[in-house]
């Protein structure tokens, strides 16, 4: 089952998408996507955890050696973005990258979880695009805020699938396009730290909650995006996110 | 009743001058390369929200040192998006006292997820309103452990003032009412045991206690 939020006629509602595409509120109303604004999947989203460095291709073209411990940091709810809308190049940059992302949302409290019972603490998975802007790292809680906690940086969606939906979780296909050609192409099986290691490691030290993000990291393929470029970040079984990005004049003077 | 924490508790390290100027040798060497050039940020995610003020639990990850830092916190009163600082305390109306208690960080290079993600370790004092506490870099936030002063941080020591802060964070993320800044902690966190009492005060205006849990 695939679950979405969309915002229709002013209102934020809970759909589920159907086999042709529509939406489907609770009441069995049937909503074309055409008339729908598409929000973040998790209607409160609560810490937004972030790999870094997590799959082995990508390091490498970091010039990073694999980290032995997850490298996480967090990212503030500001970023988040539905799909097809926009994000924002700040001015006067030189390099900013997609970062296409399986995300496991967390279904119920999880402290202590072993690995092999933690795919039960997870609600069910979408896609986001966590973007970066190089030019503002530093060696400080390297990737730090200005890097990673930007608005709308953080396209998600369109929808959360349930986990019983996806057929191999270890083996499901990356791929970005960038106004259509094929710019980042990988695997979740290059992962490094898979998300059951991530939940049993996570909720050793902090109780993990409902409504937590945990994006997991991206392989190998950067690229430069400009303004008016159209990011599509997919991966198999899920769907397809879709953003434009804007620049930044134009971004804040449409808010 | 203390103030309800929610939305982002933003934290800031290295305000301190003092801080800066000791270690400077250090932070010039690798990993670090250089000197911060921007505000060194952190996030007290909603799992350390200690919204009943109880006791704070000893971590299981902490070998034998948890540490408190008391900061005072601007609390966002409206929505702050790329404000300048000369208008910036217009967003802020009221002002409270912020512990947060960590893990002692031996570096600051990455992200520090395990030392400032311990569950129920981010407590708020009640709030006074800003006009109640005059000008902020007259203020010092004094932390006492069992009765015995540990620190008097004096806010004319913050690299970056409180307005310089809400410029910098709004233009890199729009700040909702309710978010946190908490940007005056003393470069040097306190050291706790089992069974302290641990209080902050700004003036008589605000003061914070907590109580560190009895079993390590």
């Amino acid at each position: 089952m695939k679950h979405a939020r969309i915002e229709h006629l002013g209102q934020a509602i809970d759909v589920t998408v159907n086999d042709s595409g529509d939406l489907v509120t609770a009441t069995g109303e049937i909503i074309e996507q055409r008339n729908a604004k598409w929000l973040s999947p998790v209607a409160n989203p609560g810490t937004i955890f972030a790999l870094g460095l997590n799959y082995a291709d990508h390091a490498s073209e970091l010039a990073f050696a694999p980290p032995t411990e997850p490298l996480v940091f967090l990212k503030g709810n500001n970023t988040l973005t539905g799909h097809q809308t926009p994000s924002y190049r700040p001015d006067d940059i030189d390099f900013m990258h997609y970062e296409c992302e399986l995300v496991a949302v967390i279904g119920k409290e999880a402290r202590n979880v072993k690995r092999e019972d933690a795919l039960a603490y997870v609600h069910g998975f979408t896609i986001c695009n966590d973007y970066a802007i190089r030019d503002f790292l530093e060696n400080y809680y390297r990737p730090n805020l200005r890097v990673k906690s930007r608005d709308s940086l953080c396209p998600i969606g369109p929808w959360l699938v349930e986990t019983n939906d996806i057929k191999d979780l270890s083996k499901l296909k990356i791929q970005t396009h960038v106004n259509g050609e094929l710019t980042q192409e990988g695997s979740t099986s290059d992962m490094i730290f898979d998300v059951p290691f991530l939940i049993e490691y996570l909720s050793s030290f902090m109780t993990l909650k409902p409504g937590d993000l945990i994006a997991t990291g991206t392989p190998k393929g950067l690229k430069d995006i400009q303004p008016g470029d159209v990011v599509r970040c997919s991966i198999e079984s899920i769907g397809t996110l879709e953003n434009p990005v804007l620049s930044e004049h134009d971004f804040y003077a449409q808010r | 009743m203390n103030t309800i924490l929610q939305g982002k508790v933003v934290c800031v390290a290295l305000n301190d001058q003092q801080q800066i100027d000791t270690m400077k040798g250090l932070f010039e060497q690798a990993p670090y390369q250089a000197l911060p050039t921007e505000p060194v940020l952190y996030f007290k995610p909603h799992n350390t929200w200690n919204q009943g003020n109880s006791p704070i639990s000893w971590p299981e990850s902490s070998d034998d040192r948890l540490v408190v830092g008391a900061s005072l916190a601007l609390i966002i009163d409206k929505r702050c998006c790329r404000v300048n600082q000369h208008e910036a305390l217009n967003y802020v109306k009221e002002l409270a006292i912020l512990h947060d208690f960590s893990l002692p960080e031996q570096s600051y290079y990455r992200p520090d997820i395990k030392g400032k993600c311990i569950d129920q370790s981010a407590t708020l004092s009640e709030s006074a309103p800003l006009s109640a506490l005059g000008a902020l870099d007259k203020l010092a936030i004094s932390t006492s452990v069992n009765g015995i002063e540990k620190s008097n941080f004096k806010l004319s020591q913050t690299v970056r003032s409180a307005q310089q802060l809400i410029e910098k964070i709004s233009h890199i993320m729009t700040l909702e009412k309710g978010d946190i800044i908490a940007f005056a902690f003393a470069g040097e966190r306190i050291d706790v045991a089992p069974n302290d009492h641990v209080k902050s005060v700004v003036g008589s205006t605000l003061q914070l206690e907590n109580l560190v849990a009895g079993d390590k």
